[in-house]
């Protein structure tokens, strides 16, 4: 392979893995930031994206649990990946609401470990909810037929939809991010994590911009979880797996903040591709990627304890 | 992730856990001053003695399930729970093997004992399955554990089995290592190992791809996958003469191959060999797939099953592997199976189902030979045993190394046309044990030391 071939090759893929990290992260990161709130059930957000996604799009057959026993063994509406995707966005956008309005609100002056706890059980119930009704049998999600073939790119073994990945994460990144940057929306909700009383005093209602940044922040989890349904077969479990790497990304980054995100995701998915795909002499750097990327989170750590991007908090 | 040991005996309440508890420690109290013998054993045992959990009290023999319901092989698991539920549903009132293949056995518990289980989850963790193993073993008294689907989880399971003196009845492992350097005289294997697939898939390689070509391996960086990978080399290098570009470790639990896949493809080898299992096996041949691999290079699997074929879906397509057994091998007791089992849970078993199933009838079949639930005396039954009764041919669990001896199923994916639920591949033949057998001096067995009997 050229050395050109392999660059690209570590450059695509390591965005590609960033971007699932980025989509869940910019989420974590804004409901962090803005409303103080650990979401533990941030994985449980993208797995339900995954599975309503695969019943849209897709389709998928159930043999067993409770709808298998019920007779409702091949689900799906067939209705295409992009259709999938905006449903999963608005239904996992309406499903943050309700989560943020019944269930984050009340724990937003609780201690963080009852945050997590409360999160953390939800999550736990989603995934067994998910496991008795749908089986835990991994379900294939096939590639849009779009974006089925692979890079032609010589040397390059990259399916299209990865290339796809990168695209939808930067554009929903995008988004948001001049969402909450250019927009008197944001505007309140950045004055509101600076100061929520001194807004709450100017007479601005802060309850309908932080559900909205909640919404918003759980549907990217949702988009995450279709988009990266066909690189990995989709099970109950599939959230939380993929929770830890996810909050490494916000801590690396600097919590709060969407450009840390975006710099941490991309940072962890290059150095992971770039272990994996290198070589000295005889010795294959493949089994370091794990611990490459807890390393790399270390080292900024230890010289920005905010995070690339973060603010420094003034605890006095 | 929970660390939860479930009992299906719905009759057990805490205070009768409380209870048992106590009566074990005074158990224990009493075994420091009284004889280390017991009266008969209360299984017609006599005058045997004590021995792990040997004797059993009371009128129910608990066997311990150790699988695993969460982590990569999270689907194998749940299908090996369907199938030991079966098993001792047969083994306490009748049906299945229990009346057709296994005229040991009455359908009517084991030696005067009622069969109860209790089931763990070993989360595809070896540390996780030791403690279950342990907890199986001292809290609920199991007189047998089987388990497996990961061989880490098998090998650290058994060596605490052999320490406890209670027997192991493994089910999927297809290490090496498993009945080689870590083999131990309370375990016994009845799948194949990766050196019995690596003698059976590579004829059948070299005769589809030809010779002389290069081929690149991806393995699971743990017992098992080195195993694999080390028996695929040796195969393919001596027979179809076949050399190898380079193979490189993944992490257990992988979620993206891409890099590594992008590394294979360059390398220019004619076939991959992905030594991934469970979900990591679907994820891999599907990320594969997607990434166009399979335009440049013949892709294998030496080991899948059902569950894994059915999560990769259409990428598993002239995909060849070996399988533990399915059940399209068309005899007598296959069919009976795949007819018990589809009746009860309305689904087609898996390989790891079937061994599940016949691992524990294999057990309770020689305790009934043995006339008693005494290890040594159930192990000197197994050792060296002929059968015929599980589908598989002709077999014998060898004595020297405790490894079935049987025949290797070779399998290739369906074109992606004739793909259909429970339909995923077909068999291209049937490798007969004495093709794939080894000595007690060579391979993995010159390796294995078993321990004592007592």
């Amino acid at each position: 392979m050229s050395l050109v071939a392999d660059l690209i090759s570590i450059l695509l893929n390591g965005l590609q893995q960033g971007a699932i990290y980025i989509l869940l992260a910019v989420g974590l990161s804004i409901i962090l930031g803005t409303l103080e709130f650990v979401n533990f059930a941030h994985g449980a957000l993208y797995i339900i994206g995954a599975y309503v996604g695969l019943y849209v799009a897709q389709g998928l057959v159930v043999s067993e649990g409770y709808l298998a026993e019920a007779g409702f063994s091949d689900l799906g509406l067939g209705m295409g990946f992009i259709v999938g995707m905006i449903v999963v966005a608005l239904v996992v956008f309406v499903l943050g609401l309700l989560f943020e309005r019944f269930i984050a609100r009340a724990f937003y002056d609780r201690p963080d470990t009852d945050q997590i706890l409360v999160t953390f059980g939800l999550a736990i119930i989603v995934q067994e909810i998910l496991r008795v009704s749908l089986g835990s049998t991994s379900q294939p999600v096939n590639q849009p037929t779009w974006a089925s073939g692979s890079v032609p790119i010589p040397g390059v073994a990259i399916s299209e939809w990865r290339i796809y990945i990168i695209l939808i994460t930067a554009l929903l990144v995008g988004i948001v991010y001049a969402l909450v940057e250019y927009t008197d929306f944001g505007l309140v909700v950045r004055a509101g994590t600076m100061d929520d009383e001194m807004v709450r005093l100017l007479g601005i209602k802060l309850s309908r911009p932080y559900i909205i940044v909640f919404g918003i922040g759980a549907a990217l989890a949702g988009v995450a979880g279709l988009v990266a349904g066909p690189l990995s077969p989709i099970n109950p479990t599939a959230g939380t797996d993929i929770l830890v790497p996810a909050f490494v990304t916000v801590v690396i980054g600097g919590v709060g903040s969407i450009r840390g995100a975006v710099a941490a995701g991309t940072i962890l998915g290059i150095t992971q591709a770039a272990l994996i795909q290198t070589q000295i002499g005889t010795y294959n750097l493949a089994p370091w990627s794990q611990v490459g990327i807890y390393a790399i989170a270390a080292i900024i750590l230890l010289v920005r304890p905010e995070g690339l991007l973060g603010e420094e908090v003034d605890t006095a | 992730m929970s660390h939860i040991v479930v009992t299906r005996n719905t009759n057990r309440t805490r205070r009768d856990v409380m209870k048992a508890a106590g009566v074990a420690g005074i158990a224990g109290l009493a075994g420091c001053t009284d004889s280390l013998t017991s009266g008969d054993g209360g299984d017609g045992g006599g005058g045997k003695e004590a021995l792990g959990n040997y004797p059993i009290e009371g009128d129910t023999a608990t066997f311990g399930f150790n699988i695993p319901l969460s982590g990569p092989y999270g689907s194998e698991g749940q299908d090996e729970l369907r199938a030991y539920e079966l098993a001792v549903k047969h083994l306490n009132n009748g049906g299945g093997w229990v009346d057709s293949q296994f005229d040991d056995l009455s359908g009517d518990g084991v030696v005067g004992k009622t069969i109860d289980y209790v089931e763990a989850d070993t989360e595809t963790d070896k540390g996780k399955a030791r403690e279950n193993a342990r907890q199986l073993i001292e809290r609920d008294n199991a007189i047998m554990v089987s388990g497996g689907s990961s061989s880490s989880v098998a090998i650290n399971v058994q060596d605490e089995c052999q320490k406890q003196k209670v027997l192991f009845m493994a089910c999927l492992t297809h290490s090496n290592d498993t009945t080689g350097k870590d083999c131990v005289r309370y375990g016994f294997r009845e799948m194949f190992n990766a050196y019995h697939t690596a003698k059976a898939l590579a004829p059948v390689l070299g005769d589809e791809y030809g010779e002389d070509l290069e081929f690149y391996q991806l393995y699971a960086d743990y017992t098992w996958g080195k195993s694999v990978e080390e028996s695929m080399r040796q195969f393919l290098s001596e027979g179809p003469g076949w050399s190898e570009v380079n193979s490189v470790a993944t992490p257990l639990g992988t979620s993206d191959y891409s890099s590594y896949l992008s590394d294979a493809q360059s390398s220019g080898a004619d076939v991959l060999l992905l030594n991934h299992y469970g979900l990591d096996g679907a994820k891999s041949v599907r990320q594969a797939v997607d990434a166009g691999v399979d335009e440049e290079m013949d892709i294998v699997v030496p080991l899948y099953n059902r569950p894994m074929a059915e999560a990769a879906g259409d990428a598993i397509s002239g995909v060849f592997g070996t399988v533990a057994w399915d059940s399209a091998i068309d005899n007598t007791p296959s069919n009976e199976f795949t007819s018990v089992f589809q009746d009860e849970y309305d689904r087609i078993p898996s390989g790891p189902a079937q061994l599940a199933y016949a691992q524990t009838l294999q057990y309770a079949a020689a305790v009934e030979r043995a006339g008693s639930f005494y290890p040594p005396d159930v192990i000197k039954e197994l050792e060296d045993y002929s059968y015929s009764n599980i589908g598989m041919g002709e077999e014998t669990m060898r004595k020297c190394d405790h490894q079935a001896q049987r025949a290797v199923p070779v399998v290739r994916g369906l074109p992606a046309d004739q793909i259909e639920t429970g339909n995923y591949f077909e068999i291209v033949n049937t490798t007969e044990a004495s093709q794939v057998t080894y000595g007690c001096d060579t391979g993995p067995a010159a390796q294995c030391e078993l321990g004592p009997y007592e």
